[in-house]
């Protein structure tokens, strides 16, 4: 094979072009894998933050109805699955907050601090005061950070709720901050000061469920649909919507990559091109020492095949090192759904960019090297 | 003596709207273990005759024979085959791989046929002994100087023991001492392998040495010279002093 010799030393012998078509296709990978891992990354943040802050399953009232009257004994119903964690009955609505001259719009969510707590882990985001003073406390609060902010609502305060002809006082217990646009209008409150507040008397507008299979919600969902006739929605339904938006929007995302690529192949031809210009007179030495054209288009092939491997593990190890560096930037929660971004970085999706990249690496090659094969020898040889 | 190559009323026309006639229906015979010179003015087309033996170009109209076969028309593959096996090249410039050391490069053609390496080296390191380089097996082209390179040159020619070398001015680019040199190895080589040479040259010393003359005017052999003991009987009328 002295065409693999002649590859390699030409590849020895211009190390300068060896390492630009190395870095052209690296590039390509390594953006790619990043760009892949980060939209993987957004969702599993999703999903994350849906499983972690919102019930896995929701039981909403009947059809016709606008609440839930005999909630304990759809309590009741719930509990029997073994997957159930929590079954957690929550009124949520909203009202007006007032502090000395400040007025805000407010979602309350009354709930018992127990069961709200193992539905969402309420208490892992108290910043001040204690969630379960709520247990005790008839006329108390727990309120958003930035919701108290705003009120110039200090902890402990009085502060005022009106829903319709209905005021309410209550004191701040607490102070929650969730990291998300929660914080701005979030108030807990005891489920009975909740009901007060509405004045419908002894009713829920949700049972929140918590499981220990998150896997398991549309199986339960589906069955408490069959069983009752009150709305059982599982957290997949309700994420439906923005994942199939993620999907479609990965349509685009598959595009751009395909133009990086295409990028990244005009950039290696060129590459190969200038090779091979540069090289026309040994190609016509080669030709009247006796290669024919196979042998001359295996040469440049192989030149760019050879370089192919090196270039896709560079580009997973950029890509790695970019992922570990995004990883660790703070991003506000307002505008991602955590506060770092998460580049999932499997090996699949490197080993389908690299196929992807390689074949590409591949093409790129070839009709360079056909046009080096097709040179006239006696042209080749005369030139300078 | 067999005929090696026989030429019929080759023509070579270049150019699609202004035609160039670069051979004007030659007619050639060339016996096995001939040394034969081209010589003539620049632009008369001895390159291109060369070339057309050499299997590096390809006729207009005429046909060529080498060893029996009629190569005029053979395919590219073909063609590469026979460079490979029954030509030997030597260009006014060395032209070695730059890449390649001088073992290397004799390597090549060898490599090309697909001999084995080890096999390749062994013959590489024989040529090279041949010509005086014994002691430069693994420098570079730019470490030997220009005669040095030349001898590789020489010596890749014959590695794949062709039955034609051809050589296109092959000291026209080396001082005299060192051309005399050349033609010394290759007299030697034609000698000891009854190998065909073909030499264009403009160096009318060198032409005398040898055992034929062609004078190529205008594409066309205007003048044949044998060689008769020490002295050269012409054919036509002709002049060589150029
Ligand atoms: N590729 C080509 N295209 C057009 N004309 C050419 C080409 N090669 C050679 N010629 C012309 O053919 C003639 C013979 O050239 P060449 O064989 O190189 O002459 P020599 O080697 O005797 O100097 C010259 O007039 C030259 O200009
Ligand atoms: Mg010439």
């Amino acid at each position: 094979m002295f065409e693999l010799t002649v590859a390699e030393r030409h590849i020895l012998g211009n190390p300068k072009m060896a390492l630009f078509t190395v870095l052209s296709v690296a590039l390509a990978v390594g953006v790619i894998v990043v760009l892949i891992g980060l939209t993987e990354g957004y969702k599993v943040n999703l999903i994350e933050n849906t499983v972690e802050n919102s019930p896995h399953v929701t039981v909403e009232p009947k059809e016709e109805e606008d609440y839930i009257y005999l909630y304990r004994t759809l309590t009741s119903i719930v509990d029997v699955y073994p997957e159930v964690l929590t079954a957690s009955p929550r009124l949520i609505g909203r009202a007006a907050a007032k502090y000395k001259d400040n007025v805000e719009g407010v979602t309350f969510i009354g709930a018992d601090p127990v069961q709200e707590d193992l539905l969402l882990r309420v208490r892992e985001d108290i910043v001040w005061g204690d969630y379960y003073d709520l247990r005790f406390k008839r006329y108390a609060a727990v309120v958003g950070s930035d919701l108290a902010d705003d009120l110039e609502l200090k902890p402990g305060d009085d502060f005022r709720l009106t829903r319709q002809y209905v005021t309410i006082q209550v004191k701040a217990v607490g102070i929650i901050e969730t990291g998300t646009g929660l914080d701005q209008t979030l108030v807990y409150l005891p489920l009975e000061t909740a009901q007060d507040l509405l004045g419908e008397g002894d009713v829920v507008s949700e049972v929140g469920i918590r499981l220990s299979d998150i896997y398991a919600a549309p199986a339960i969902a589906s069955d408490l649909n069959n069983k009752t006739r009150y709305n059982a929605e599982s957290w997949q339904d309700k994420s439906r919507d923005i994942l199939e938006q993620l999907d479609t929007q990965q349509i685009y995302s598959y595009i751009f990559y395909l133009l990086i690529f295409i990028i990244s192949g005009f950039g290696i031809a060129n590459t190969m091109i200038m090779i091979i210009t540069r090289r026309t007179k040994e190609i016509g030495i080669l030709m009247a020492m006796g290669a024919d054209q196979a042998a001359i288009m295996k040469i440049f092939v192989l030149e760019s095949l050879i370089l192919g491997p090196p270039s896709v593990l560079l580009g997973g190890g950029l890509a790695y090192v970019a992922g570990k560096l995004i990883g660790n930037i703070e991003v506000p929660a307002e505008i991602y759904i955590a506060n770092r971004m998460t580049v999932v970085l499997n090996l699949e999706t490197f080993l389908f960019v690299s196929v992807f990249a390689l074949l590409v690496n591949f093409l790129a090659g070839i009709y360079p090297a056909y046009k080096a094969s097709r040179l006239d020898p006696v042209e080749a040889i005369a030139t300078e | 003596m067999s005929k090696i190559i026989e030429i019929k009323k080759l023509r070579k026309v270049y150019g699609d709207g202004v035609e160039l006639v670069a051979l004007d229906d030659v007619d050639l015979t060339i016996e096995e273990g001939e040394v034969l010179s081209i010589v003539g003015p620049s632009g008369s087309g001895k390159s291109t005759l060369l070339n057309m033996i050499g299997l590096l170009d390809t006729p207009s109209n005429g046909e060529i024979w080498l060893k029996g076969q009629n190569i005029s028309k053979a395919s590219s593959k073909e063609r590469a085959r026979l460079r490979n096996k029954e030509l030997g090249f030597i260009f006014q410039y060395h032209h070695l791989l730059p890449e390649f050391s001088a073992v290397e490069n004799v390597m090549m053609p060898l490599l090309i046929a697909g001999v084995e390496k080890k096999e390749a080296r062994h013959r590489a390191i024989t040529l090279l002994e041949e010509v005086g380089l014994g002691d430069q097996l693994n420098n570079k082209p730019n470490q030997l100087s220009g005669g040095q390179n030349q001898r590789v040159a020489v010596a890749r020619a014959l590695a794949g023991h062709p039955s034609i070398v051809i050589g296109d001015e092959p000291t026209g680019n080396l001082d005299s001492k060192s051309s005399d040199m050349i033609y010394e190895l290759l007299r030697k080589l034609n000698r000891e392998m009854n190998q065909t040479f073909i030499l264009v040259t403009h160096d009318m010393d060198m032409a005398e040495k040898t055992d034929r003359i062609l004078r190529l005017v205008d594409g066309k052999i205007v003048c044949e010279m044998l060689r008769d003991g020490d002295k050269f009987v012409t054919r036509d009328l002709c002049k060589l002093d150029k």
